[in-house]
């Protein structure tokens, strides 16, 4: 019987389909254009989901988790680039040394509760963007972005015909953090972190130390998101600022509150969402059809933050869960009226 | 010696428009608990009330126009940010995060809208032509324009003060940032000091967006937000709640700022965050914040 509470056949479905599209010469998933917006997409959802054991799970609201996607990032270009170890070791040395950055400045930010908190990792998100986009010791080449030497990595991932094996490899991302976030919040860890978000004297008081496992939450969110990072260098060919900034903090919050904090495939649904969203509403006001609107509309239409931000703000006042939400009041409304 | 003031007196410059930010968003977190991310919004309103002042209305450019400018933009952000509060922030009574997510999304709503109908480009306000002059002071040639920011700020803060001291309304909203429940409790109507600290506050943005325009030779959307940050930075170190905490921190942070831009170019931004660590670290509720809160 417990084993059913877990079983997601329609979600296995969802995945097989995905993962068989490009096979085939017929079909939507064919192109590549398709599959590398869908790779960014897999990625943003992944990242999205890394978030959400942060604010979903755990309550922490931080406006620094970009800094560990970017730091994931930026050290597998630079480790690539500059020194003769291969694109699989370099990771790892990324995704190790992002870690103990996590402990450092998550041991100095969880000092601090709540709004504090949110503003102090804002301070030390901002502080890696400025690093990055100064350039400084001449590693990260400042606002041009660093891009990676595709002679050294593997060809499977160069070109436009492989862009095949780059949206596998976002959607195997995507699976890996998925269960690995699972695996996380369904252990007893996990019930300790929802514990601190819902009432933190509670568990200080069964004599469990607050601050030590919401570090734990925060550093391992922070290395999900810098493995998500080193495929992202893969998938967008390189390591550019505007990955640190705290834009990309910020729209990693409007992910997770669009698709519904808590429940997992609600951050993956709104990384998705929003990633498309965001390139889409791009070409939408590039595009002649907007052509007899009055410039007064159109000049904040052709922005995909203002439409992005409606939508956000309509969630916040009046929708509160966001689309996972509403699904769960729908089926919820549904089986009490077939219990009776 | 001369470079020692020249450094000091331009960070007191800078530190001055960082209270101008800091300012508010202080007040508005001490009294509601509102982290407020539109902040850096009402700046850039305020900044394109002043721009349109200065080019629109008027067409001449002398120190009356400009101090016009500086009115116009404060009144600006300060209606704005009541709009802001009144649309948005009173619907979400209590629910705090709630309050800070919805004011990342006015800010990029608004912050789109800007920019859409007056592009992302910088825009020049046109300042008075004494601007570019410069005085010595002790041998140390200073751009007289940084004098005029710190005025600016010196004012606005006697003005909050003597509003929080002598006034009725500054007597609720400094009972308020001590006890709020209590306050209502004893039957006083809370929700109006919500709105003068939302206008207040505004009003100080919107002056500091003027004089930011004008200090970085112009006006565009995408600025507000690095501003803002200094701003949260500025909170955290001063302490929430406290408008003497965060002239303090404005000026330490403008101060220590050029002091390590000029050793070392681009290092300025990476010790402030030293500087909001260490405080953290050793005094978590700021300079001048009280414990509690």
């Amino acid at each position: 019987m417990l084993r059913w509470k877990y079983s997601r056949p329609l979600l296995g479905i969802i995945v097989a389909l995905l993962a068989v599209g490009p096979l085939f010469t017929f079909g939507p998933l064919h192109g590549p254009g398709l599959q590398q917006t869908l790779a960014v997409a897999f990625l943003y959802g992944a990242l999205a989901l890394t978030y959400d054991l942060l604010f979903g799970f755990t309550g922490l609201l931080s406006f620094g988790h970009a800094l560990f996607f970017a730091s994931g990032m930026y050290l597998t270009t630079i480790f690539v680039n500059t020194s003769h170890i291969n694109l699989f070791l370099s990771s790892f040395l990324a995704i190790g040394i992002t870690g103990v950055l996590a402990v450092l400045i998550g041991s100095a930010s969880l000092r601090t509760k709540g709004i504090t908190f949110a503003m102090v990792t804002l301070a030390f998100g901002e502080a890696g963007h400025v690093i990055i986009s100064r350039n400084f010791g001449n590693l990260t080449n400042g606002e041009n972005g660093l891009p990676i030497n595709a002679d050294r990595i593997p060809q499977i991932f160069i070109g436009v015909v492989n862009t095949k094996y780059l949206y596998w490899l976002a959607l195997v991302t995507l699976i890996f953090v998925y269960a690995a976030i699972w695996w996380v919040t369904e252990s007893s860890a996990g019930r300790v972190f929802s514990a601190l978000r819902d009432n933190e004297t509670r568990v200080a008081v069964l004599g469990l130390n607050p601050t030590r496992f919401k570090l734990v939450a925060f550093v391992i969110s922070a290395v999900l998101a810098s493995g998500v990072g080193v495929s992202m260098v893969l998938v967008s060919g390189g390591s550019a600022p505007r990955f640190a900034d705290a834009g990309t903090t910020i729209a990693l919050l409007l992910m997770v509150i669009l698709g519904g904090a808590v429940t997992r495939w609600g951050a993956v649904l709104g990384g998705i969402f929003y990633s498309i969203a965001s390139t889409r509403l791009q070409d939408l006001s590039q595009s002649t059809a907007l052509d007899s609107i009055p410039k007064i509309i159109k000049g904040p239409l052709s922005e995909p933050a203002f439409t992005l931000g409606l939508i956000f703000i309509f969630i916040v006042m009046f929708a509160p869960g966001g689309l996972s939400g509403a699904y769960y009041r729908v089926r919820f409304r549904y089986l009490n009226r077939s219990s009776k | 010696m001369d470079t020692f003031i020249l450094i000091s007196i331009t960070g007191i410059g800078l530190g001055a428009l960082y209270f101008l930010v800091a300012s508010g968003l202080s007040l508005i977190y001490g009294l509601m608990g509102v982290l407020n991310f539109a902040h850096g919004t009402f700046m850039s309103v305020g900044a394109y009330m002043g721009l349109w002042f200065s080019t629109q209305v008027v067409h001449t450019t002398n120190t009356w126009t400009f101090i016009g400018a500086l009115i116009v933009g404060g009144l600006g952000g300060g209606l704005f940010a009541l709009i802001v509060e009144q649309l948005v922030i009173t619907r979400l009574y209590e629910r705090h995060i709630d309050q800070a997510l919805v004011t990342v999304g006015v800010a990029l709503v608004v912050g789109a809208m800007l920019g859409g109908w007056f592009t992302n480009d910088l825009r020049l306000l046109p300042t008075p032509t004494w601007f570019i002059n410069i005085v010595k002071v002790r041998g140390a040639i200073i751009p007289v324009d940084r004098f005029l920011y710190i005025g600016v700020a010196a004012l606005l803060l006697v003005v909050m003060l003597a509003i929080l001291k002598f006034t009725r309304i500054g007597l609720i909203i400094r009972a308020g940032v001590e006890n709020r429940h209590m306050v209502t409790a004893l039957g006083i109507n809370v929700r109006l000091a919500f709105s003068a600290v939302f206008f207040l506050g505004g009003f100080a943005a919107g002056v500091g967006g003027v004089l930011t325009a004008a200090y970085q030779n112009g006006v565009s959307p995408l600025t507000a937000g690095t501003w803002l940050i200094y701003g949260f930075i500025v909170v955290v170190v001063g302490g929430m709640g406290s408008i003497g905490g965060s002239a303090l921190a404005a000026m330490l942070i403008g101060i220590t700022k050029q002091f390590a831009n000029y050793y070392i170019p681009g290092l300025g931004d990476f010790v402030i965050v030293f500087l909001l660590a260490a405080v953290l670290l050793t005094k978590p509720q700021g300079l001048l914040g009280k414990v509690s809160a």
